[in-house]
């Protein structure tokens, strides 16, 4: 069984200058054993900072996280096995020139022999429709073919669990698209953050998250239209519109037949 | 990012006795090489030297547009090197010390087109093998020389992408503007790097 917990997570950290600690997230307890969940929020609301304590790549201030019953604080290594982690920006995450050599790079932990290495590194890429570009400059690729090949350097090894944290926000409308189908395509659990509205849809179960809380968890729909509402209700007035632009409006909308 | 136009010369897939020769070998010509900007005290020797390199590298077939690549980013600060020591020490010199450095530059070009990283990596693990009963971990030693090689295209790429924000504010000429973003950029890169890795489980003690 696939089960992400966590149990009674508040995450904090000291910030340089400011009197006292910023509050990340705090108080959340959840288990996740859907196949496809999904994170929404606005942007500083701890989406990341959410995904990233499933890696280890955040620690937790206070509560447990488990993945499969391993601790992400003493199995980090265990966990790091079990949960792969995909960035926003592929560039960030792509160490190696070419994407055959950043995938035989996700290998080396695992595989000694440089043959196996390559084949299944091949294998990999040809599973993703990559194995013609394999060695061609990362810098080389498109943004969804440097995303999917992202996703192929962390597949590579097999993980249970896969974190996606804003995996579409550089992508255009076609590779967004792919993406979609890949992931769609998945058997690993995903757990994935995202501002696209659409790709939530094809979610099993998602989390609203703001200032640091979950405020909705629910099915996609209902999700959306919580966080449609919340940011709604957020927004600032606008600021009254210099006379200059009103001017310029005013004749328009006025008299329309004047330009006819 | 603008880093495809700094990067290092890749792996060019080929079969030229180059790509065939074992890597020590390899290795020992790049370290020959860079010993030979130390050994070697006449400019004509020097120009020998480099002709020699740059037609070994046209024999392993990875071409001269790759050549210039791989020279290009240092020849600006070549040309000041060679303005100095001209000034300091004489032409003779000067030509020489600039040759010098072209030549350990071709060396180490011919050496990554010649060879896939991977190999690369696996033979600086086999030379740091012996130094793991002093615990030295012979896979982070790859891993550095991996992370290496890819930093130094991106951050090249960083400072020609500030250079053209700051062209495109007409603050070109203001040092601060072009200096400080790529700073903050490379701190940025590396965190996004050790966070990458670290995600990965790259570079672990394990490992």
């Amino acid at each position: 069984m696939n089960s992400i917990v966590l149990d009674q997570v508040s995450v904090e950290v000291v910030v340089d200058g400011a009197a006292g600690s910023k509050v990340l997230l705090t108080g959340i307890s959840l288990t996740l054993t859907e196949q496809r969940v999904g994170v929404i929020g606005a942007n500083g609301s701890g989406k990341s900072t959410l995904l990233r304590l499933l890696n280890g790549l955040v620690e937790p201030s206070s509560g447990r996280v488990t993945i499969k019953g391993k601790d992400t604080l003493r199995d980090v290594r265990s966990v790091r096995r079990e949960v792969g982690f995909v960035f926003t920006d592929p560039l960030s995450q792509l160490v190696m020139p070419t994407g055959r050599e950043d995938v035989e790079l996700s290998l080396r932990r695992s595989i000694r022999n440089s043959h196996e290495r390559r084949r299944i590194a091949e294998s990999t890429l040809e599973r993703f429709g990559l194995l013609p570009l394999a060695d061609q400059s990362i810098y080389e690729l498109s943004g969804g073919e440097r995303q999917l090949l992202a996703l192929a350097t962390v597949l590579a090894v097999e993980p249970s669990v896969l974190v996606l944290d804003e995996p579409s926000t550089l992508l255009d409308l076609r590779n967004r698209e792919l993406l979609r189908r890949t992931v769609a395509g998945l058997e690993q659990q995903v757990v994935m953050s995202t501002h696209d509205l659409e790709l939530v849809q094809d979610m099993d179960r998602v989390l609203v998250v703001d200032n640091g809380r979950i405020v909705f968890d629910g099915a996609p729909g209902a999700a959306v239209a919580h966080y449609r509402q919340l940011s709604a209700t957020s927004l600032p007035p606008l600021p009254p519109a210099a006379p200059a632009v009103q001017e310029a409006r005013e004749p328009l909308g006025a008299h329309p037949g004047d330009y006819q | 990012m603008s880093g495809s136009n700094f990067l290092l010369v890749n792996y060019v897939p080929g079969t030229s006795p180059i790509h065939r020769a074992p890597l020590w070998l390899k290795f020992l010509g790049v370290f020959a090489s860079g010993m030979a900007s130390f050994l070697i005290v006449d400019w004509a020797v020097s120009a020998g030297v480099l002709a020699l390199m740059c037609a070994l590298f046209l024999v392993s077939g990875a071409g001269v547009r790759r050549l210039f690549r791989a020279v290009r980013p240092v020849l600006p600060v070549l040309l000041v090197i060679g303005l100095f020591q001209w000034w300091q020490l004489g032409a003779p010199t000067a030509g020489r010390i600039v040759l010098n450095i072209l030549v350990c530059i071709v060396a180490a070009s011919l050496l990554t087109a010649t060879t896939p990283i991977q190999r690369l990596l696996d033979g600086v693990v086999s030379a740091a093998r012996p130094f793991q009963r002093f615990g030295a971990d012979p896979e982070r030693f790859a891993l550095t020389i991996a992370i290496m090689l890819r930093s130094i295209p991106y951050i090249a790429g960083a400072y020609s992408d500030v250079r053209d924000s700051a062209r495109a504010r007409s603050l070109e000429r203001n040092p601060r503007a072009r200096i400080l973003p790529v700073f903050i950029t490379t701190v940025a890169f590396a965190r996004q790097t050790g966070d990458a890795l670290a995600a990965r489980g790259l570079g672990e003690a394990d490992d």
